[in-house]
């Protein structure tokens, strides 16, 4: 880890974040310093109601912290007003959800490109971008299907096609294989580990399942509001104690 | 526009909700358009009746009251009079009817001239002329009885304690903006029948009908009308036909201000229930609304494609509702059921202002459902499970 932030593109600086509950602050996070790298690969893993979702929140500009700085590709998400931070989103990020969270109404195709009608792109370069991200997740043969007539695993690979379209710096992704079989979550989780080994896609993935934790470069402990060092080798010897 | 597609898609993705909202704005819709086109033709129709300069003279006791007959000549003989005309209601029964036609005694030497924007065929006019029990009928009522040159029109008096049967003698033509459900008779037929059987209405018209040499005259004309009776037994007043046509409207009450309130109502419904179909679909999109804006969408955006969405379901139905009536006057005449409603047809004007209507509803509708969409907390809806 590197304390340069420069080179970082998630730095998380005296983080705290806490949601009120009559009148009461509950804390969730409690001046939390962060970094990840460029090209990194994290799992966040961590009880429920830890303040795993709330760090992708604050992450994505969705959320402000209630003291500290969230910096992400050299931005400072502070400075920016809600119109400019959805911009930027649009430019910069990629989100993929335990409920994939795909339209009903459009096709896969249709999915894929609804980032795409952000930018200034024809309708013919929209789609020659969107064919191309269905390629990389393996679904060309399903651009026309609509999502329930998609599998949960299939679905979860367009909302992984959809959030690679605006070719994003960072990937975050709340809990991807939450909702699938062990098959189809090996298949996202190859996905993922692809997208960061071949095209240098920073990652945050946040999960329960230590298998899908060991997928990743390097894995995030988050309890009682900071975040430990867990070192995935412990993991795996445990997984393989559990396993025996 | 680029949107378009993702607009209709969601009007179309419940369909039955899409289908129930559009139907109850397109059926209120065709009923606002029947109404206001009733108003509208009316009025459009007594606008081009100006140009004609005609007066009514009537007693003052209003329609209840009689003009006695030899008015009319006493009438003729008034300087800047053209032609004038006695013209009887008889509201005789045919057949089996529920409802009378409009059927008028009046004098066939001069009537093409008072209403001379009716067309009758000279051998018709004269074949009329030479045959006492004669009639003229209208095309549109001719069509709607079957009747051809030569039929008996048999009608059973309701007003008059005298039944009269009439030989139709001619068939008289007007543009659509005149009244082609009259019959004509000569008023001397219905008199004479009256004297013989001593009827005390015996020598009375109903009222007068004359066209004045130009339009400048006629408020003096009036008032030379009303002074030339005023102190005999039967004064008169005398009103331009405009006038006439009001005060008729009037006694049906007040029509106007009980369509405009009706349809302000209609209005009001339509736009709960579409405010309600945008505020069940908001609540059932939350979620696809947070993606939509985490993932980039602007406010503007959102906000637009509600709108949209709820124009578009205002546009369709006014546009089934308000182009339908039109239609359906066009193809069907309803003059065949309801007698009397043969001048009536939807204006492309009128047509027109009821989907523009519909879609200001729709728009209307949509504002806050489209305000909240826009507000809708990402990490909330997110959050939401459906
Ligand atoms: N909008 C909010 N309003 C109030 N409290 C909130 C809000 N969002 C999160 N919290 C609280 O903050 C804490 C952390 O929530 P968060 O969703 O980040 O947990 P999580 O680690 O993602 O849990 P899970 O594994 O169940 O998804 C919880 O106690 C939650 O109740
Ligand atoms: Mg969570």
């Amino acid at each position: 880890m590197s304390d340069n932030h420069a080179e970082s593109i998630v730095a998380l600086l005296n983080v705290s974040k806490g949601f009120m509950r009559d009148k009461l602050e509950i804390p969730v996070l409690t001046n939390t310093t962060l970094h990840i790298p460029k090209g990194d690969f994290v799992a966040v893993m961590g009880p429920s109601g830890s303040g795993k979702s709330t760090l992708l929140n604050l992450c994505a500009g969705l959320d402000r912290p209630t003291t500290g700085k969230v910096i992400v590709n050299g931005q400072d998400l502070g400075e920016l007003s809600e119109a400019r931070l959805s911009k930027w989103r649009s430019e910069n990020l990629g989100f993929i959800f335990q409920m994939y969270n795909l339209m009903p109404v459009l096709s896969a195709q249709e999915n894929v490109e609804l980032p795409l009608m952000l930018t200034p792109l024809s309708r013919a370069e929209r789609r020659k971008h969107a064919e191309a991200s269905l390629r990389i997740v393996g679904l060309s043969d399903r651009a026309d299907h609509y999502p329930r007539q998609l599998s949960g695993g299939q679905e979860q690979r367009v909302a992984i096609a959809r959030a690679l379209a605006n070719d994003p710096v960072l990937l975050l992704a709340d809990e991807p294989t939450g909702n699938l079989d062990a098959t189809s979550a090996q298949e996202v989780l190859d996905l993922l580990e692809s997208l960061n080994e071949q095209f240098g896609v920073t990652i945050i993935m946040v999960t329960h399942d230590p298998k899908a934790a060991r997928r990743a470069k390097r894995l995030l402990h988050l309890e009682k509001g900071s975040f430990v060092q867990a070192d995935i080798e412990a993991l795996e010897t445990s997984l393989r104690g559990v396993a025996r | 526009m680029k949107y378009l597609p993702l607009i209709l898609r969601n009007v179309t993705r419940n369909k039955i909700r899409s289908i129930f909202t559009g139907s109850s704005i397109a059926v209120s819709l065709f009923l606002v358009v029947m109404l206001y086109s009733f108003l509208s033709v009316q009025d459009a129709n007594n606008e081009a009746s100006k140009v004609h300069n005609r007066i009514i003279a009537m007693n003052v006791q209003g329609l209840t009251g009689d003009v006695p007959i030899a008015y009319v000549d006493r009438i003729r003989k008034i300087e800047g009079v053209r032609y004038a005309v006695p013209y009887s209601w008889y509201g005789g029964m045919y057949k089996d009817d529920k409802i009378t036609f409009g059927q008028f005694g009046t004098d066939a030497n001069s009537i093409m001239n008072v209403l001379e924007e009716y067309k009758l065929a000279p051998e018709q006019l004269a074949a009329w002329k030479a045959d006492k029990t004669g009639c003229v009928v209208g095309s549109i009522l001719a069509r709607n009885k079957g009747w051809k040159l030569g039929d008996k029109v048999p009608l059973k008096g309701d007003i008059y304690p005298v039944n009269l049967e009439f030989t139709v003698r001619g068939i008289y033509e007007g543009s659509s903006s005149t009244d082609r459900e009259m019959l004509w008779f000569h008023f001397s037929y219905l008199d004479d029948s009256l004297k013989e059987i001593n009827a005390p209405t015996a020598g009375n018209a109903g009222i007068v009908m004359l066209n004045a040499e130009s339009a400048d005259i006629m408020p003096d004309l009036m008032k030379k009308i009303d002074s030339t009776f005023a102190s005999s037994d039967a004064p008169v007043r005398a009103m331009t036909e405009k006038q006439f046509q009001q005060s008729f409207m009037e006694m049906m009450g007040n029509v106007r201000g009980f369509i405009r309130y009706t349809s302000i109502a209609v209005v009001v419904a339509l736009l709960c229930v579409a405010a309600n179909t945008m505020a069940m679909a908001l609540r059932e999109r939350t979620r696809e609304i947070a993606l939509f804006k985490a993932i980039g969408f602007p406010q503007s955006t959102i906000l637009g494609l509600f709108l949209s969405e709820a124009v578009a379901i205002g546009l369709l139905g006014g546009v089934f509702g308000a182009l339908g009536a039109k239609l359906l006057f066009e193809v069907v005449d309803f003059s065949k059921w309801v007698p009397g409603l043969g001048w009536l047809y939807v204006p492309w004007s009128t047509a027109l202002a009821g989907v523009a209507l519909a879609t200001a509803i729709g728009l209307v509708s949509g504002i806050y459902p489209a305000w909240r969409a826009a507000n809708v907390s990402v990490v909330e809806g997110l959050r939401k499970i459906v």
